[in-house]
């Protein structure tokens, strides 16, 4: 008996992708804007979505979702905001996919919601691989890391929306070289947004709260489309 | 490392697949791998195994095409056609 081949053709990727485009339309529905937050660890997601939800709250419904391996310490710190948190412990899996986006919005949020953060498991490596249906992909990156990062990872750099450069209050103390960095950035992935900002002194954030409302109204613009294909 | 991930998802594509193949089993499976879709050929051909055991594919053979690209696609499965039920023996 001989073995025959089947032709199939499939995204492995398919599932993810289907459960991303589901969420999409969902958000859309909802009248959500998503924003995913990416980084290595210790790049300042928590400090920096923390003082995020504090000012966007003075004028918007937020909430935010936030993935780790273990712990819940990332939610409870972000409730301090006074926003809704939602924590996913992923266990092993070193990345957030579209189906846990999905089970952690069954019954949550409690009210509507504007805007929609989700802090990524601090990995710059695998996320860039699982599209979570979000409108806007956040990578950040603080003056502490290198300026080679972006080369170093670039798939991630190519993934994302904008770049935004962290703890920039520490930029003396490390001898950060910002030219180096937007150069490196810009070789990545040319034309790509870049802000910087410190969670800490509050440096930064009118400029990166104007780029969430602009973008937030650009997705609501398309709510009509035809194709509501954002990203 | 996400392969593992990579790897239950493939499983999961290729077992979709099997209701329109009729009672098969699966000798191969083959996939192309992109140079930039973040996964290692390597370590998905060892994840492979493991995500496959327990499963109607247990033990086919993963076979690896390199591509330039993103992507990341189940291209063909390679089955043999089980023997049609014989009766009670």
């Amino acid at each position: 008996m001989n073995p025959r081949i089947v032709e199939v053709r499939k995204n492995i990727m398919k599932k993810n992708d289907l459960a991303a485009a589901a969420l999409r339309d969902r958000f859309r529905a909802k009248r959500m804007f998503v924003a995913s937050l990416v980084s290595s660890p210790g790049a300042g997601k928590t400090a920096f979505l923390e003082r995020t939800l504090m000012l966007a709250r003075a004028e918007r419904r937020v909430a935010a979702l936030v993935g780790d391996l273990a712990t819940e310490q990332d939610a409870e710190r972000l409730r301090h905001s006074g926003a809704p948190v939602r924590q996913i412990t992923t266990g092993t899996v070193c990345h957030l996919d579209a189906e846990m986006i999905e089970r952690a919005l069954e019954n949550w949020p409690p009210d509507e919601v504007d805007w929609l953060f989700v802090e990524n498991v601090g990995n710059l490596v695998c996320p860039a691989s699982y599209d979570l249906g979000e409108h806007m992909r956040v990578v950040l990156l603080s003056v502490t890391e290198g300026e080679d990062k972006p080369l170093k990872y670039p798939t991630i750099f190519n993934t994302a929306d904008v770049a935004i450069i962290t703890k920039i209050d520490l930029s003396a103390a490390v001898e950060f070289d910002r030219q180096a960095l937007l150069r490196n950035l810009g070789s990545v992935r040319p034309g790509l947004e870049v802000l910087e900002v410190s969670a800490k002194t509050g440096d930064g954030f009118d400029r990166w709260m104007a780029l969430v409302a602009q973008r937030a109204a650009a997705a609501r613009a398309h709510v009509h489309a035809p194709d509501g294909a954002l990203a | 490392m996400h392969e593992l991930s990579v790897a239950m998802s493939l499983v999961d594509a290729i077992c979709e697949e099997l209701p329109q193949l009729g009672a098969v089993t699966v000798r191969s499976v083959r996939i192309r791998v992109g140079a930039l879709s973040g996964v290692s050929m390597e370590a998905l051909m060892f994840a492979f195994d493991v995500a496959a055991d327990g499963t109607p594919i247990a033990g086919a053979r993963l076979i690896v095409e390199a591509a330039s690209g993103r992507e990341l696609d189940l291209t063909a499965v390679e089955v043999w056609d089980e023997p049609a039920h014989r009766g009670s023996p």
